[in-house]
């Protein structure tokens, strides 16, 4: 079993739930190392003064926000310690809301909570209450020194924590272009007939379906390098030799092709 | 059969264009043929803003809702008669061969590589170090937008007036504004840069809340943010008439001052139509290269700046 990455208890009322916490999704990305490609030996990163080009070893730096062109203030990490969140064990439960009024967009990260000594009675009790009050819980937790907002909801046997984003981190859709407003109306025909596609291809929720198929295809590039097989990147191909046509006619034909494409799926 | 590769011939230069049908710009339905086109037909305004430039790309190979990536060294792969500009790189390579684009050919061929975005340095290749005109770049903060920076270029169109220089003004395509200062006299980036700031930096103190050269996006909320930074041998900045990666295809379209005043008093909607393609077509069909003097007037830059 994975190590949990945090301890602490939730606490709502006068109950307080002994939790371990655990991630509940991770990243498959392939990382691959930076390698010198003369002698295959790893690459440093090495931190270098762009003033002085001597290496600057971690004492000797700061933090800097850039706060016009060429211009930092310098913060410490004092400074920052002073004003980060007080360093509680706890996930303070703030209130119950319906999970549907939470928009996805503003999941970050999920997490697994997983019972600790002495928890299980009232683990068992929170889960259950909020399953069948169908409400999830918003609370806040101080993890690596920060604060974060959380939803807390009951997922079949376990409790998931949930980090999400604050509000003013979720971008404004005033600041999209081009969204079709009020005046486009479909017809109730063209609706109709849309909502029957749909209808066809209506389908249970199953994510195992899907596969990232490039992540497989790198991995079996290297388990193919690996075994020893050259792997030679496609050539790109060769135009034949036709004669050459006039840029213009080229241009104009193609456009014409397109419109009629586009009319014939309208 | 549908052709996926066809040989044409520019200029006297034979080169294989692919994919035209491809659909660049999906919410237009705007193809890659559309785009060659946009850039055959452009190509008598915009080529003498890009001869002798180096060229930075920014392509779009699957179109503007699909990542896009910078392309400073000009593709291995080119014609034998792309030109290119060799520009001594602090980066990881020594030296970068950037694109020239001083023919149709050559800018028909960068289109046909999804190049869709062309952004420039404010020196050339010859002379890399002497900026032909300074740049004020000016980006809105939202809820700050179009009109916001129209107020702004006005503003920034008195105080050069006020130390006897002419500026253009154009549109980058997006949402802000660029005002050009032409100069085309022996200068350097130092010079420029302390005139773009000097007047930043007075429009910001007049008015702090309007205007911020400060450029961290969370410091800029409601205001327009005046860049001057950019007046720097290495920068780049979009291309007049290059078209922008954005949803619906637009141009960086230069206006004219009577439009920004337009602007400035009565907002964007559907202002924002006139920097379309085939309208910014129109415009040049029926008034020429309105930017042309920033290639051409000399304005030297007089003593220091205060």
């Amino acid at each position: 079993m994975a190590r949990a990455i945090w301890t602490g208890t939730i606490s709502f009322g006068l109950v307080n739930v002994p939790v371990k916490m655990y991630t509940a999704t991770r990243s498959k990305d392939i990382r691959f190392n930076q390698l010198h490609v003369r002698d295959g030996s790893r690459i440093q990163v090495r931190r270098f003064c762009a003033a002085e080009g001597i290496e600057v070893p971690p004492e000797e730096i700061v933090r800097g926000y850039e706060i016009r062109p060429g211009e930092y203030v310098t913060v410490t990490e004092d400074e920052l310690a002073a004003l980060a969140p007080e360093l509680t064990e706890g996930i303070e439960i703030q209130e119950f809301i319906e999970l549907r009024e939470i928009d996805p967009v503003y999941f970050e990260h999920s997490y697994y909570l997983v019972p600790d000594k002495g928890g299980q009675k009232a683990y068992a009790l929170l889960r259950q209450a909020m399953e069948q009050a169908k409400r999830v819980a918003l609370g806040r937790v101080v993890m690596r020194g920060r604060e974060y907002l959380t939803a807390i909801r009951a997922a079949g046997p376990v409790l998931v924590m949930s980090t999400l984003y604050y509000a003013d981190e979720v971008v404004s859709v005033a600041e999209l272009e081009g969204l079709p407003g009020e005046t486009v109306q479909a017809t109730e025909r063209e609706v109709a007939m849309a909502q029957q596609l749909i209808e066809a291809l209506a389908a249970p929720f199953e994510p195992e379906k899907y596969r990232d198929e490039y992540r497989e295809a790198v991995l079996q590039l290297i388990e193919e390098k690996a075994a020893g097989k050259t792997v030679v990147p496609m050539a790109p191909k060769r135009a034949e030799a036709a004669p050459p046509v006039d840029l213009v006619k080229a241009l104009e034909e193609s456009i014409a092709l397109a419109k009629e494409r586009a009319k014939r799926t309208a | 059969m549908r052709r996926r590769s066809i040989v044409v011939a520019v200029d006297g230069r034979e080169l294989e264009l692919t994919n035209l049908e491809k659909v660049l710009y999906p919410r237009a339905g705007f193809t890659k043929a559309e785009v060659i086109d946009y850039y055959r037909r452009v190509a008598a305004v915009m080529l003498p803003h890009l001869r002798g430039r180096p060229v930075t790309l920014k392509r779009w190979p699957d179109g503007v809702e699909a990542p896009a990536f910078f392309e400073k060294q000009c593709p291995r792969h080119r014609p034998p008669w792309v030109r290119v500009a060799p520009v001594a790189s602090s980066g990881k390579r020594p030296v970068v061969e950037y694109c020239r684009i001083d023919d149709l050919p050559a800018l028909v061929w960068v289109a046909n590589l999804a190049a869709l975005e062309l952004h420039v340095t404010l020196g050339t290749a010859d002379a890399p170090d002497t900026p032909r005109a300074a740049v004020f770049d000016l980006d809105p903060g939202p809820p700050a937008g179009l009109r916001e920076c129209a107020v702004t270029a006005l503003r920034i169109r008195s105080a050069l007036e006020r130390r006897g220089l002419q500026a253009f003004a154009k549109a980058s395509g997006k949402s802000g504004l660029h005002v050009y200062v032409p100069i085309n006299a022996p200068a350097t980036f130092e010079e420029t840069r302390a005139l773009a700031r000097g007047v930043a930096r007075e429009l910001e103190a007049e008015t702090p809340q309007a205007v911020t050269t400060v450029m961290r996006k969370e410091l800029r909320e409601g205001k327009v943010f005046v860049d001057w930074s950019q007046n720097h041998a290495r920068k780049t900045t979009i291309a007049v008439y290059s078209l922008r990666g954005t949803a619906e295809p637009r141009a960086s379209t230069p206006l004219r001052w009577d439009e920004v005043e337009e602007l400035a008093a009565s907002g964007p909607e559907r202002w924002i139509e006139r920097l379309r393609a085939e309208r910014v077509l129109e415009r040049v069909e029926r008034e020429g290269d309105i930017f042309a003097p920033v290639l051409e007037l000399r304005q030297p830059l007089a003593s220091p700046q205060q």
